[in-house]
């Protein structure tokens, strides 16, 4: 199309030809060519289309298009079909070819190989019912993966260059920078500085000459939308500024590009060449007698240089230092002349505005943020890629609505904005509209658009680390605040990663951080300091745990901890070292290393919640260890055969520890204090020992014989367990202090809380934990023949489990939000499901109806919907109106949680939370009474037998301490762990099968269901650990 | 490998560039970026070359090479080895195989051999980590090495049964 074009008519004439080219056509493939796609082999790929299409006859009805990115990255390569829309992920040279045969050649859409749904497991063959792009709203990227970016005359044909025609051709540059203005759009690159008033102040600088540049200089790690939106529609970029140019009076622009994007730089220059044959750059453009043209740069690698005045020197060929400001660019920039500088989405989005109108785009997105958004998402996340979204949106919908959540269901923790210079924004604002102005409020930034996600596992120290590292290191060192202090900052978090965190670290980064806002010369270093001090807004505690306790909870920070998984056992199991043991058939020796920090291996082999098993890095390669199970093979091993444990006990030392509660927390103190030579008595109000243990979990998750054998252990080392012995009833608190030199309290929570609906008195209602317990002590309980638990815990599960295998015909639970919320153990529920357990989702109870002999007859309940997210991250769960529905049933477990009682001690006496629960010392558990400690569910509320162990173990040595020793613990021998590695191959390999009771033998009984390892089975699961513990 | 010219056609070459771009001072990142190109990096008598011809001071031209990391004095050797430390590869013992490597070809990490053979680089997931320990020689991946494989494979490339791979 050599042809000048020089007017509306000239437009309206190629878009002729060019669409009715195009309805020869009976398909058109839209092949993405963005940089994703390319790197997966895709243009292998679509060679292979071209010669399938070719040898079937059929290449000359098929318009294959090249475009640029269609934002789901990692499903590359991928092409839509038209008509259809119809979206192929996952490309190979096999898929194509079959497409082709069948679908090209044939009209059959191929389901299996478009994009399939993770949640609901089915084909989604039309794009836009794909949930990724339903949210999506494009105005910018509304022609990236839908037109060939080499082609003049389809980009033409979808509307371009029409803007420019109509401001060139009938506007005054006053009256399209209002345009601009009134649009309300601001600038994309970060700062989201109003677009319009730049224009404005560099249209009235005087200057003979004038300047237009893009700032396509996108360095922040993890963000690429620059890339994408030049890749695959470098023409609107191109019109952006040339509107730009003819509205402040320049004649030039420069693109000045990365030189990391060498696609980019090639598509950018295409385009140029074929705008300027066409006579839309160049000289007298659209015969108005307006000149311009542009040019591209290519950078030489320096983050500093995104920021404009270090960009200026850099296009001017010298080292990229920033100036100071003012004066600004748009009075004295390029060459001392009056220049604007606009980001690569700000000029994206010029042509839109022009055309639609400022109205059409101030009514999408909020008030002072108007139109669209483009991100990349990255980090852990589903669906990572490109996205536009209207300003407006919340983090929420953008992370699990478009994103698709977070992989393998891990929680979702933080999501970074703004790379470097940019802030982190938690769970608790997920709700929160994304506009410039919200997100500065939670000290993060909009930034150019990078949008890391992060789990669980992402340590936020670490995190700060990483990005003060970054721009230490792209510091440009001009000025002195930003080269020393990043530098100072980043020695600081270094040593505090490596576990040599001092006091006054954190305060000393806040004042450094502080300083070099203050005082550093350019954005780059004024912002430098946001990763350190957004992460000590919402994380400071991490922080903390880093110096104070030398502790990195989420197991990044590999020099504080022997490996991820024993960092993260509440106990702090040497869980390599036992699972190396087991691999070399040393099992007495696993055992008594496990007893070392925990003295119930078999108790938490069968109900451990593992959260070592959550860390695990095997998971990266298939399946994490079967880390509990394994455990449970090795106790079961040692109870079995009565070999006695290994306990040595030191001679008495004459003073006396009384503990109040037997569980697993009492037990586990008094072991540790029994060893270290104390008399101690643990009074137990039950006739049994064990606490939870004994009366609140189920013979068949926990046989009541591996319990007794492991209190006898405890027995064995000294420990004096009085059972049926109630303190203030029995005995008195008061004298008990007086005769013990110290007392630890592990009184558990028993009291069941109540839902809080109509009819909870009524005759059918049992509360869980009373259930279980009235069932464990074998106490007579009517259990009804249709019975409904409300709750999601694991005593809400155990309790329907419990009911099933009595009397109940049908148990069926209520769940106020869906079953992957649940906070029981997941395998629990897959077992209660298997058991013939109904469970409902998102149902609220709301009445429970009675008989006219004062008995439940049925509930009365409302489903909920979730919408929204509540502070925790999790999906809000709201009452659908008018939902409601009735079950008929004779009896209600409701499992909630439970709260704590203490008639013994006197409210005043101590310092109680507003839940009941003891406040103590973190350092020592120690109560507000001095020599009385306190540990369990009783200071944290309903929590897990892990947690409460490791409480023991820690009042033990707080309580040694405390009576003048060293609090060292007596573990006994060291067990030396094998450390010959054979250099075998890491297989592929899924957990090996510990043997289940099958449902229909179980259902009706209470024989224990998990029956344990085979030893070839416990011995190759074991040898497939990794052995993070060793270090080359 | 592309054929490489002689130093006086790249020296000429340059210059043709250099007259391209009008010698002139803003354009002074793109001539070393065409430099580059030509003599695979930007040494010393490059920079002095340049500017020369360019009428500029030496310490500019200097100043402008040392800013950007884009453009380095010392060549790349014909054979990048990058080493995975991500975390399944540091498990599994990325560390010994590094520490081969330093061994066989005497660099450090971010250095280029005399022999211009090697340059070794450390890399955080390449994303074969059932591969681990894996390295990278150019875009070559070697699965689960050991020190003992590690050398074997270096041998290929030292006595050419890898050529240009």
């Amino acid at each position: 199309m050599p042809e000048i074009i020089k007017n509306s008519k000239d437009l309206a004439r190629i878009t002729k030809a060019f669409n009715d080219k195009a309805k020869k056509f009976s398909y058109t493939i839209n092949f993405c060519y963005g940089a994703g796609c390319i790197s997966s082999d895709g243009t292998s790929v679509k060679e292979t289309l071209e010669s399938e299409l070719a040898r079937l006859g059929i290449a000359d009805k098929v318009k294959i298009n090249l475009t640029g990115c269609m934002g789901m990255c990692d499903k590359g390569p991928m092409m839509i079909v038209n008509p259809g829309n119809v979206l192929y992920c996952k490309l190979d040279s096999k898929k194509v070819k079959e497409i082709a045969k069948k679908h090209i050649a044939n009209g059959d859409v191929l389901e299996k190989y478009c994009y399939i749904d993770e949640k609901t497991n089915k084909a989604i063959p039309d794009m836009n019912q794909i949930e990724f792009y339903k949210k999506q709203k494009k105005i910018v990227l509304k022609n990236c993966g839908r037109i060939d970016f080499n082609s003049l005359e389809e980009y033409i044909a979808n509307d371009g260059y029409l803007a420019a025609e109509k401001v060139i051709c009938s506007m005054t540059p006053d009256e399209a920078i209002d345009m601009i203005l009134k649009s309300g759009l601001r600038g994309r690159g970060g700062g989201g500085f109003p677009t319009g008033l730049k224009w404005k102040n560099a249209r009235n600088s005087k200057g003979d000459e004038k300047y237009v540049i893009c700032n396509a200089d996108e360095g922040d790690p993890g963000a690429f939308m620059d890339r994408s939106l030049i890749e695959g529609d470098p023409h609107l970029v191109m019109e952006g500024m040339l509107i730009a140019g003819y509205c402040i009076g320049a004649n030039k622009g420069i693109v000045y590009v990365r030189a990391e994007y060498p696609l980019a730089i090639e598509r950018l220059k295409t385009a140029k060449v074929k705008a300027r044959e066409a006579g839309l750059l160049g000289s007298n453009i659209f015969n108005k007698g307006f000149d311009f043209d542009i040019e591209v740069r290519i950078g030489a690698g320096a983050f500093v240089c995104g920021e404009e005045t270090a960009l200026i020197n850099s296009v001017e060929g010298k080292r990229g230092e920033p100036k100071q400001k003012p004066p600004y660019p748009s009075e004295k920039g390029l060459f001392g002349k009056p220049t604007i500088i606009n980001n690569v989405e700000t000029f994206g989005n010029i042509a839109p505005i022009i055309l639609n109108g400022p109205e059409w785009f101030a009514s999408v997105g909020t008030k002072d943020s108007t139109g669209t958004k483009i991100f990349a998402l990255a980090g852990d996340i589903n669906n990572t890629g490109i996205i536009e979204v209207p300003m407006g949106i919340s983090l929420g919908e953008i992370i699990y609505d478009i994103g698709g959540g977070v992989p393998n269901d891990k929680p979702f923790k933080v999501a970074q904005t703004g790379g470097p210079s940019g802030g982190c924004i938690t769970k608790e604002y997920l709700n929160v509209p994304i506009d410039y102005d919200s997100l500065k409020d939670l000290g993060a930034i909009m930034g150019s658009g990078g949008l890391v996600c992060m789990d669980d596992d992402t340590c936020m120290v670490d995190v700060a680390r990483y990005f003060m590292e970054f721009v230490q290191d792209e510091s440009c060192g001009k000025c002195v605040a930003c080269r020393l202090g990043t530098k100072r900052m980043l020695e600081i978090l270094e040593r505090i990663t490596l576990g040599q965190g001092r006091h006054g670290d954190i305060a000393e980064l806040e004042q450094l951080g502080e300083v070099i806002k203050d005082t550093a010369l350019c954005g780059l270093g004024q912002t430098a300091p946001n990763p350190v001090l957004s992460t000590l807004r919402y994380f400071r505690h991490e922080y903390e745990q880093h110096i104070e306790d030398k502790y990195c909870a989420a197991g990044v920070c590999s020099e504080m901890f022997v490996a991820p998984c024993s960092n993260a056992c509440p106990a702090g199991v040497n869980v390599p070292g036992y699972v190396a043991l087991v691999a070399n058939g040393r099992i007495k020796d696993a055992y008594d290393l496990i007893r070392q920090e925990n003295p119930f291996p078999a108790i938490c082999g069968d109900v451990c919640t593992h959260p070592c098993e959550s860390k695990c890095r095997r998971a990266q390669i298939d399946e994490s260890i079967a880390i509990a199970d394994i455990k449970k093979y090795v106790a079961e091993q040692m109870l079995n055969s009565d070999q006695p444990a290994r306990n040595i006990v030191f001679p008495k030392n004459g003073k006396k520890v009384a503990i109040i509660g037997a569980g697993p927390s009492g037990l586990t103190c008094g072991y540790y204090l029994a060893r270290l030579g104390y008399d101690v008595d643990i009074l137990e109000e039950q006739n049994v020992a064990g606490g939870v243990l004994a009366f609140g979990i189920p013979q068949y998750r926990l046989p009541k014989e591996i319990l007794k054998k492991e209190i006898d252990s405890i027995r064995q080392v000294g420990v004096n367990i009085k059972l049926n012995t109630e303190v203030g009833l029995d005995v008195d608190f008061k004298e008990l202090k007086e005769k013990y030199d110290a007392i630890y309290i592990a009184t558990g929570t028993q009291l069941s809380r109540m839902v809080g609906i109509e009819g909870e008195d009524l005759q059918g209602v049992y509360h869980g934990l009373d259930f279980l317990r009235d069932i464990n002590l074998g106490r007579k309980v009517k259990i009804g023949k249709k019975v409904a638990v409300i709750g999601g815990g694991n005593t809400a599960i155990d309790a329907a489990r419990v009911a099933m295998r009595m009397d109940a015909d049908e148990v069926h639970i209520l769940y106020r939000r869906e079953i992957a919320d649940m906070p029981a153990d997941k395998r629990e529920i897959i077992d209660a499901i298997e058991e013939g357990i109904q469970i409902h989702e998102l149902v609220l109870p709301e009445k429970i109806i009675g008989n006219e002999n004062g008995e439940v007859a049925a509930i009365t309940c409302s489903r909920m919907e979730l919408k929204g997210f509540d502070a925790n991250g999790r999906r809000k769960p709201v009452l659908v109106k008018d939902s409601g529905f009735s079950l008929d049933v004779d009896m209600i477990i409701p499992a909630v949680s439970q709260y704590s009682d203490l008639p013994f001690v006197r409210k005043d006496e101590v310092e109680l939370s507003s839940f009941g629960t003891f406040v103590v010392d973190t350092k020592n558990n120690m109560t507000s009474i001095n020599g009385v400690f306190a540990g369990g569910d009783v200071v944290r509320g309903s929590d897990v037998v892990i947690t409460a162990i490791a409480d023991g173990k820690k009042a033990a040595s707080a309580i040694d301490r405390f009576l003048g020793g060293s609090g060292e613990l007596n573990k006994g021998e060291s067990i030396d762990i094998p450390m010959d590695f054979e250099e075998y191959e890491v297989v592929e390999h899924e957990r090996f099968p510990m043997r289940i009771l099958d449902p229909e033998k179980r259902k009706d009984n209470f024989a224990e269901v998990k029956q344990g390892y085979h030893r070839l089975n416990a011995m190759a699961e074991a040898m497939r650990c990794l052995r993070c513990d060793r270090r080359a | 490998m592309t054929v490489r010219l002689s130093e006086d056609k790249m020296y000429e070459t340059l210059s043709a560039v250099i007259s391209d771009y009008n010698a002139s001072e803003e354009n002074l990142i793109q001539v070393l970026h065409m430099a580059q190109v030509i003599f695979g990096c930007i040494p010393l008598n490059v920079q002095k070359f340049i500017a020369k011809e360019m009428q500029m001071p030496f310490s500019k031209v200097s100043g402008v090479v040392s800013f950007y990391s884009f453009f380095s004095t010392q060549p790349k050797g014909k054979y990048t080895i990058s080493v995975c430390l991500g975390t399944a590869c540091y498990v599994r013992g990325g560390k010994k195989v590094l520490e081969k490597i330093k061994e066989i070809t005497g660099i450090e990490v971010g250095e280029t051999s005399e022999d211009k053979l090697f340059s070794l680089q450390v890399m955080r997931c390449i994303g074969a980590c059932g591969l681990a320990p894996a390295i990278l020689v150019n875009e070559k991946v070697y699965k689960q090495l050991n020190p003992t494989k590690v050398e074997q494979v270096l041998n290929l490339y030292k006595t050419g049964g890898m050529a240009d791979a």
